[in-house]
């Protein structure tokens, strides 16, 4: 550490730091695809983009908090399923209205997060471990309530397919991603959360320094819980922002929904030790992500470079977290 | 000094198999900074425990304020104004100063955490102490002793009447312990009642009024400061009398051959053109303040950081030290200032540690030879006096002498003739102190080579054979032991450099 | 550290069986294996010309599960051939495909009530080899259907009865092509035919996209036209003729996604479909299929007349896809057969029992679009 009296701010940190980096990787990836490919450059390949981030934004909304108090959420994905196979299971099979459906996979999705928490913060498991259980948990149990079948949320045209309309609305033929302008008030929402309240104030802390926070009389037990608690109910929202925008949710699939969601976070300047973080980041960092797994198709990639470049990625990712603490240290 | 504000008077307390507090009497008066002194392990923490509410007493009275209390936890004590100044900071990085102070009790405006009002009050707080700290600056980015005056003002902010500081001075740079000084002083004319718990003997003398020692978790006595000397102290905590009397004369010939020789060492801002020799036999000082460069120094050497350029010869021959490893090929060991994040793994035992860097001396095939690692760290137990139960003891067990015991050690099972000593006795009692001193009197005189980085000036004075004075980066001095005295070197250490 | 090294390796086995499970998911339930031999045996489903008749028979006949309506249909097929030929049947299974060992357990209770034959849809390839030893050394003949068991003790199995995925991917090219055929013949560029297909590395999937290919291909070629396959490299590889890009008619481009999820066929789909010269799509199976529907969401250009949309056949049923051909978005799709799967199984059963011998067969698929959806054919096989 220098002795310097007052850390000397680079613009770029001014700016924001890891977010302002990542929009222009954003920015980049939209101008190299546009160039490279003219099938890309159309309205409808950007509705899509949007269409298939929401579910991934939102449990990157969530998972952001866990993964700020040094732990993980991997339940995220395969529960993500699992919510939404018994919501559908019970609008479909057994006639509930579909607000009804809805709210059980959000109560089931709370549920799961209050498990993770409890597992976490009072049986003291390590997250990975504790959250890897889950994970298997709720891949199980969606398949025992769909009977291992594919569930399809009311379709388009059909009654109660109006909560599709949520996620996005055809105003004179033309659609307009209104799932997009949720996930914006959520992230405004959860940033204020995360800046401006106990939760998010304590759930840094814990990150930064478990055993000073306990010291320092607060509920730690709690706000530990609640980390999780957020995350799990992100992934309910995810749920329904999955249905809303897929067709049919197949039993047994979602593992690896939760990695591109934590790899979009970490891209976002999530710290992988914890302690730092930032909504807005992990939202930025989700389109890194959904851009490159939507543009390399269009650049003639075949699918796995997709993935091999997303893993590079996230490499540079943490080395920029890495240098930024060794800078920190020095 | 005003009127006594807390008693604790006949406490006692027993864990299974130890009686830790065995019927303390101690008191704090407004206004006085009352030293608790004793070897580790005298019960000074576990009776500020009891006081706090972390442990409950099994008898005696806390008498606090004229009315008898007891507290169930530090958040009581707390809010009844008796705070803790830690000796780990138990601060959050990643959190502001004012975020940091208000934790746990912050002010609200409706939901939202009201930053702006948390850091008008931390200021407020601050210009009290006559401290100036940005309140809305990330924790992280302060010096060890801005974090210090962050506790502190943490303390006050809880409307303090008691504050407890536990080993304060430990990771501070002199000019941070002079504006501590400042600030501890201040508070005793604010009538607040002060504990100061240090091993530092200097300290004791300059700051406080009262001194209470404990020894084996009985009460010993109670003495007025300027009415003692240290040595009346330090026969009470130890119960024998020992000397800390500066070397007299260099115990290396001077023609003794050189078996270290660095020339122009550069390795960023810490470490700038240092040049120096190490002589077989020879225990060679570094002395400086905090962040000299030393550690950085010793770092590079060891090839635990990159260097930039410098040449470095062991025995006269000229070697490139790239890694750790290669520093050990050429013999040189070095003994990390932090034990528990470099030097042993405390889970282990003490033959696990002891053999850990030169496990391939004890394999048999695949297998580690148990018995061959065994025999050969009772060797080692043996002759370095570590007093542990069994080689089979787990680390974590063995006191802060013990354990530095073992990383010496392990050392010298891996044959390395010139060891690096990072601070060796921090966090040590003075009893073990000596056993470290007489061991590594008794390794020099064995023709062992030993660099020993100390912060505290007596241990120089009384250790070395040659002293090396750093500062900011430089080497900006060289004395030998007949020509060194106090004055001079601080001098050096804290020469501006233009 | 005995105990960390023991976390380490539960941590890494848990890893490692989710990344197993993962690699298995997502297939439709109606996936099945291809074992069928080369064999040329009449197809099925049309009732057989044997004049099959059954004695005092009673078979045991256990489905992978019984509360979807794709076993629900095998299950109709079982009973009703069962009642034209006289024989008893006793229809069971699990409540779920991954309950595996409920299934074992109904297999061994079937053979201790030593039935005269046993049809069997097995949920696991393994778990069942026992189970087919005992029933051999007692003597109870077991037929396979919708999956075949491969590894199962020569001998054991006595036939095969499962859907011909080749034939089944053939079949949407010889309903696709004809409505693309004037569009192709009047192009004066090359036109685009694209193909999802979830996966390469499963017999059933391959089959079916390989299939679709080769089929194409014929047809195209026998019309004059050349064609180039390109994208994934399995497919071309494995075709007929992959042709030349450069001097092709037709391309017909094969894309399969890095993971086997919906929204990832439907990027696949989207970049495709958004081609401008791109004419006709081919989902292999149900997520494919629906992954090329979830593209058109956004992209709003399939439809059923040549003209001024892309025309889209899929496979297997499901809600999304039926309603998909009912509203016109989807051209057509192919189903495979489970009633004549089932009526299938009891009428080789029966020819076992009665001593004849009997050889694999597979079944066909069948094409399905929004003018022969209800009949009574094919009405049963759409399952939801």
């Amino acid at each position: 550490m220098s002795k310097s009296k007052v850390s000397n701010k680079s613009v770029i940190s001014r700016l924001g730091g890891q977010k302002f980096i990542v929009i222009l990787v954003v920015i980049g990836l939209i101008i190299f695809f546009s160039a490279v490919s003219p099938d890309f450059r159309k309205y409808t390949t950007f509705m899509s983009i949007l269409d298939y981030s929401y579910y991934i934004a939102l449990m990157a909304i969530g998972v952001t908090f866990p993964l700020i108090t040094g732990g993980v959420d991997l339940s995220i994905g395969t529960g993500l399923i699992c919510y939404s196979l018994t919501g559908g299971y019970l609008i479909v099979q057994k006639g509930w209205p579909v607000g009804a459906g809805m709210v059980v996979a959000l109560l089931l999705s709370i549920a799961i997060g209050l498990l993770n928490g409890v597992l976490v913060a009072i049986m003291n498991l390590p997250p990975f471990l504790a959250t890897l259980c889950t994970c298997m948990i709720t891949r199980g149990l969606g398949s025992i309530f769909s009977q291992n079948f594919g569930i399809s949320w009311p379709t388009s045209g059909t009654p109660g397919s109006w909560f599709r309309n949520i996620f996005k609305i055809t105003v004179n033929g033309t659609k307009i991603p209104l799932g997009f302008l949720w996930v914006v008030l959520l992230v405004v929402l959860m940033a204020f959360v995360l800046n401006h309240t106990k939760i998010g104030r304590y759930t840094i802390a814990i990150g930064s320094n478990k055993e000073a926070t306990i010291l320092s009389g607060i509920n730690v037990k709690f706000y530990h819980i609640m980390a999780y608690v957020i995350s799990g109910f992100f992934a309910g929202l995810a749920a329904i922002a999955y249905s809303a925008v897929f067709s049919t949710v197949q039993p047994g699939t979602g593992a690896g929904f939760e990695l591109e969601a934590i790899g979009g976070a970490i891209i976002g300047g999530v710290s992988a030790s914890g302690g730092v973080g930032s909504v807005v980041g992990s939202l930025i960092g989700v389109y890194v992500i959904c851009l490159l797994k939507t543009g390399l198709p269009y650049i003639g990639l075949q699918a796995n470079w997709q993935q091999i470049i997303t893993g590079l990625v996230l490499i540079g990712a943490v080395l920029i977290d890495i240098m930024k603490k060794k800078k920190e240290q020095k | 000094m005003g009127e006594v504000i807390l008693t604790m008077k006949e406490i006692d307390k027993s864990f299974p198999g130890v009686h830790a507090l065995d019927h303390v009497n101690f008191e704090v008066k407004k206004g006085e900074v009352h030293a608790l002194m004793g070897e580790n392990g005298a019960g000074k923490s576990t009776l500020m425990k009891v006081l706090t509410g972390i442990y409950k007493k099994d008898s005696g009275t806390i008498t606090y304020e004229g009315k008898e209390v007891e507290f169930h936890n530090t958040r009581e004590a707390q809010d009844a104004g008796i705070v803790i100044v830690h000796q780990e900071l138990n601060m959050l990085g990643h959190l502001t100063v004012a975020q940091n102070i208000f934790i746990g009790r912050e002010f609200k405006k409706g939901i939202a955490i009201d930053d702006k009002k948390m850091n008008e009050e931390a200021k407020k707080l601050f210009d009290r102490l006559h401290i100036d700290i940005d309140p809305a600056e990330t924790m992280s980015n302060l010096t060890v002793g801005k974090q210090q005056m962050c506790e502190i003002a943490k303390a006050i902010s809880h409307e303090a009447k008691v504050i407890i500081f536990d080993e304060p001075s430990a990771a501070l740079t002199e000019a941070e312990i002079e504006e501590l000084f400042k600030i501890i002083k201040d508070l005793r004319k604010q009538q607040l009642g002060i504990v100061y718990i240090s091993h530092r003997m200097d300290e004791i003398k300059v700051i406080t009024d009262r001194v209470t020692v404990m020894r084996d978790g009985t009460y010993v006595g109670t003495l007025i400061t300027k009415d003692c000397t240290k040595d009346d102290i330090i026969n009470m905590m130890v119960g024998r009398v020992i000397y800390e009397d500066p070397k007299e004369h260099s115990m290396v010939a001077p023609d003794a051959p050189v078996v270290l020789k660095v020339e122009h060492l550069n390795a960023g801002k810490m470490v700038q053109d240092v040049s120096f020799e190490l002589r077989k036999g020879e225990i060679l000082g570094f002395s400086g303040l905090m962040g000299a460069g030393r550690t950085e120094t010793a770092r590079a050497i060891f090839g635990a950081d990159p260097k930039e350029s410098g040449d470095i010869y062991v025995n006269g021959k000229k070697v490139e030290i790239n890694s750790p490893e290669d520093a050990v090929k050429c013999g040189i060991g070095y003994l990390s200032e932090d034990r528990k994040r470099y030097g042993i793994v405390v889970q282990k035992t003490v033959a696990e540690n002891s053999t850990m860097a030169t496990l391939e001396k004890y394999m048999k095939g695949l297998f580690i030879d148990k018995k061959k690692e065994k025999q050969i760290t009772e060797e080692y137990v043996k002759s370095l006096a570590t007093k542990t139960p069994s080689v089979d003891q787990l680390v974590v067990n063995l006191s802060g002498g013990n354990q530095q015991k073992v990383v010496i050690a392990k050392w010298l099972v891996r044959d390395c003739d010139i060891l690096i000593f990072d601070e060796p006795t921090r966090g040590i009692d003075v009893g073990a102190k000596n056993e470290i001193y007489k061991l590594m009197n008794k390794l020099a005189e064995e023709g062992k080579s030993i660099i020993m980085i100390s912060s505290e000036m007596t241990e120089i004075l009384r250790m070395s054979d040659r002293i090396v004075i750093m500062c900011e980066g430089k080497k900006t001095g060289e004395v030998s032991i007949e020509e060194a005295s106090q004055e001079a070197i601080m001098n050096m250490a804290t020469r501006e450099i233009s | 550290m005995k105990k960390r090294v023991l976390a380490t390796l539960m941590s890494v086995s848990l890893v490692a069986a989710l990344l197993v499970g993962c690699g298995d998911s997502g297939s439709t339930p109606a996936s099945s294996s291809n074992d069928s031999s080369a064999n040329t045996a009449a197809s099925s489903g049309d009732a057989s010309s044997a004049s099959t008749t059954g004695g005092d028979y009673k078979f045991e006949i256990i489905v992978k599960s019984y509360q979807s309506s794709y076993w629900q249909a095998a299950v109709t097929g079982v009973n009703q051939k069962a009642e034209e030929l006289g024989v008893t049947v006793n229809c069971t299974g699990p409540n779920a495909e991954s309950d595996i060992a409920d299934q074992v357990n109904m297999l061994n209770n079937a053979i201790n009530s030593a039935p005269n034959g046993i049809g069997l849809a097995a949920c696991d390839q393994e778990a069942c080899l026992d189970a087919l030893q005992t029933a051999m050394d007692k003597g109870i003949p077991v037929v396979c259907f919708d999956s075949g068991i491969p590894s199962a003790p020569a001998g054991s199995v006595y036939a095969t009865i499962a859907t011909d995925n080749y034939a089944a991917g053939a079949t949407a090219a010889e309903n696709l092509y004809p409505a693309l055929k004037d569009k192709i013949a009047s192009a004066g560029a090359p036109v685009r035919i694209g193909e999802v297909n979830q996966e390469a590395t499963s017999e059933s999937i391959t089959s079916r996209g390989l299939g679709f290919i080769d089929k194409f291909i014929e047809l195209a070629t026998a019309d004059g036209k050349t064609v180039a396959v390109i994208g994934n490299e399995y497919y071309v590889n494995n075709c007929k003729d992959k042709g030349d890009e450069a001097s092709a008619d037709i391309i017909i481009e094969v894309a399969v996604p890095a993971q086997t999820t919906v929204e990832l066929c439907a990027t696949e789909a989207s970049a495709i479909l958004n081609k401008a010269d791109t004419i006709g799509m081919f989902g292999s199976n149900q997520v494919a299929a629906e992954g090329i529907l979830t593209a058109n969401e956004n992209l709003d250009v399939l439809g059923t007349d040549p003209a001024n949309s892309i025309l889209a056949a899929g496979f297997d049923a499901g809600s999304v896809i039926k309603g998909a051909i009912t509203s016109g978005k989807m051209f057509g799709a192919v189903t495979q057969s489970p009633l004549a799967m089932g009526q299938t199984t009891v009428e080789v059963l029966t020819k076992i029992a009665n001593g004849e011998s009997v050889s694999d067969v597979p079944t066909q698929g069948y094409w399905y679009d929004s003018t022969n959806m209800d009949d009574a054919s094919i009405a049963p096989n759409l399952y939801d």
